[in-house]
């Protein structure tokens, strides 16, 4: 069964971060003049305009905690319409607040998804050499 | 935009039918919203001399409106914009005619929007990435509509502030009201209850389908000159008091940063230019593509202080002999969905009394404000008086 669901389509702007991710690890983007990091990534700093940006490595351990949320009854896009509801987040990273980044959150109940509740980055084989990021609640 | 204070003025509005499925094309809808503006202005066609419409693919161009309006124009514009273009063509009018460049501009927005292309459906998943700023990192998690990105900020503020769901049905409530007295709304006939809507399953919590703008056919018009010219037109002009034509929120991913809206940076400069404050505000047209947007700009724009929006609401504020009768023609929930014109039209009608002797008139309204949300990201506003 092939993967129906959009893949994540590389760019010269976001690259890196999707050869990262394809590696189980996560890399963001930062400013090396003011020091901001963004995402998503862009051409230039989203802070600043500078486009003197780096990458910064965040490794396969990444905590979260979830921002904001939807649960999604309905597919609007290919591939989703077999796994509803679908519950979209917005997670805050533990170790970068500034940064949030959108996933599914995975082995989680709809009635069971909460604003603040801690979440893990988990990444997904989704064809024989792309993976995507996900959350998963993180279990004691 | 400051001088431009009560020297231009909406002399025309105009719609076509609406409904699920026009049988008919964007230009049909648009030529007969068009004729109905002009007719409503005691206007010629010929006296038009510049054309605007903004859309999203999913329209006619103003060069076709024209020509088969039997006009040679000076002047065409059309632009790829959604909610907050209303007030941002508008601004573009007053700003030719005062370059002394057109003299009368004519407005439109037209789509099929139901039986036609609809928001948020029917694209291709890669386009959609490749289109929408950081599209890479939405579109792989099924988040295509703007239901579920605009849920993500209201369940954020909700999460933040305690407004409820409730609260969000009081929204509905209050607009579907007036929906009933508004033989042309979509919803005319379909009353909702509290119990109903809080009995509706979530399409994208926290949203229901009455909390979601109607998708349909329906083309809308509305015509812009100087005060001067608008001495010419049979109709009663409703001035321009002040315009903040369009804002942007400081960061264009939406998605990343959802506490602040650009509504917030829209208020100030739009109560400056007109001179007044959100106490001299009579009547309302609130963009309501969804019903939480309706509260975060009610905080936006001065009308309740952060976290007091949904009891506003809930007090009967948005309703007929509230505070402030917002969206008196049923709205974008219940009445029609243009990108904001049917609420701009509405607006300019309640200034000018047109219902004067009904249920549907506010009485005694003299200063209305008309909101634009063209997504958290982009917003225009404007200030008028009749």
């Amino acid at each position: 069964m092939t993967y129906q669901k959009p893949i994540p389509l590389k760019d010269q702007d976001n690259q890196a971060y999707w050869d990262a991710a394809d590696k189980h690890e996560l890399v963001l983007q930062k400013c090396n003049d003011c020091g901001t990091f963004s995402q998503p990534p862009g051409p230039t700093c989203a802070n600043c305009g500078s486009a003197n940006v780096g990458w910064e490595k965040m490794g396969n351990d990444v905590q979260a905690t979830v921002y904001s949320y939807v649960v999604s009854y309905r597919p609007f896009l290919p591939g989703f319409q077999d796994e509803l509801p679908t519950i979209i987040a917005l997670a805050q990273l533990d170790r970068v607040p500034e940064v949030k980044i959108m996933g599914n959150i995975l082995n989680c109940d709809e009635q069971d998804v909460q604003i603040g509740m801690p979440v893990q980055m988990t990444w997904v084989d989704i064809t024989e050499d792309r993976a995507l990021p996900q959350w998963q609640p993180v279990t004691n | 935009m400051g001088t431009i204070k009560d020297r231009y003025a909406i002399v025309g509005v105009g719609e076509s039918e609406r409904s699920r499925k026009s049988g008919t094309t964007p230009l049909h809808l648009a030529l007969d919203a068009a004729n109905a503006a002009i007719k409503d202005a005691g206007l010629k066609a010929t006296d038009i001399d510049g054309f605007m419409n903004y859309n999203e693919g999913d329209s006619c161009t103003s060069h076709q409106l024209a020509t088969y309006l039997g006009v040679r124009p000076k002047y065409v514009k059309d632009i790829q914009g959604g909610g907050a273009s209303t007030e941002m063509l508008i601004a573009d009018a007053a700003a030719l005619i005062e370059a002394g460049q057109l003299n009368t501009v004519l407005i439109y927005r037209s789509l099929n929007g139901s039986s036609g292309t609809r928001v948020g459906r029917g694209y291709d998943p890669d386009m959609l990435q490749g289109a929408l700023a950081g599209g890479s990192f939405v579109i792989p998690y099924g988040s295509a509509s703007p239901s579920q990105w605009f849920g993500m900020y209201a369940m954020r503020h909700m999460h933040e502030t305690g407004t409820t769901k409730e609260h969000l049905g009081h929204v509905c409530l209050s607009f579907y009201e007036h929906a009933q007295r508004n033989p042309k709304a979509f919803l005319h006939g379909k009353p909702l209850t509290m119990e109903n809507y809080l009995a509706t399953p979530d399409i994208s919590s926290p949203f229901n389908i009455h909390d979601s703008c109607l998708e349909l056919d329906e083309g809308n018009a509305l015509i812009v000159t100087s005060a001067e010219n608008a001495k010419n037109c049979t109709s009663r002009p409703v001035y321009i008091m002040g315009m903040s034509a369009r804002q942007c929120h400081p960061h264009a991913h939406y998605w990343n940063d959802i506490d602040q809206v650009a509504s917030d940076y829209v208020a100030k400069e739009l109560y400056e230019n007109a001179g007044v404050t959100p106490e001299d505000i009579d009547v309302a047209a609130i963009y309501d593509c969804f019903s939480w947007v309706v509260l975060r700009q009610l905080e936006a724009y001065g009308f309740a202080k952060r976290g007091e929006a949904g009891e506003f609401v809930a007090q009967g504020n948005l309703k007929m002999g509230g505070k402030l009768p917002t969206n008196t023609a049923g709205g974008m929930l219940s009445e029609g969905y243009t990108h904001g014109m049917n609420n701009a039209i509405e607006i300019v009608r309640q200034l000018r009394h047109d219902y004067e002797g009904t249920d549907r008139q506010v009485e005694h309204c003299k200063i209305g404000i008309c909101t634009g949300w063209a997504g958290p990201d982009i917003a225009g506003a404007m200030i008028l008086r009749n």
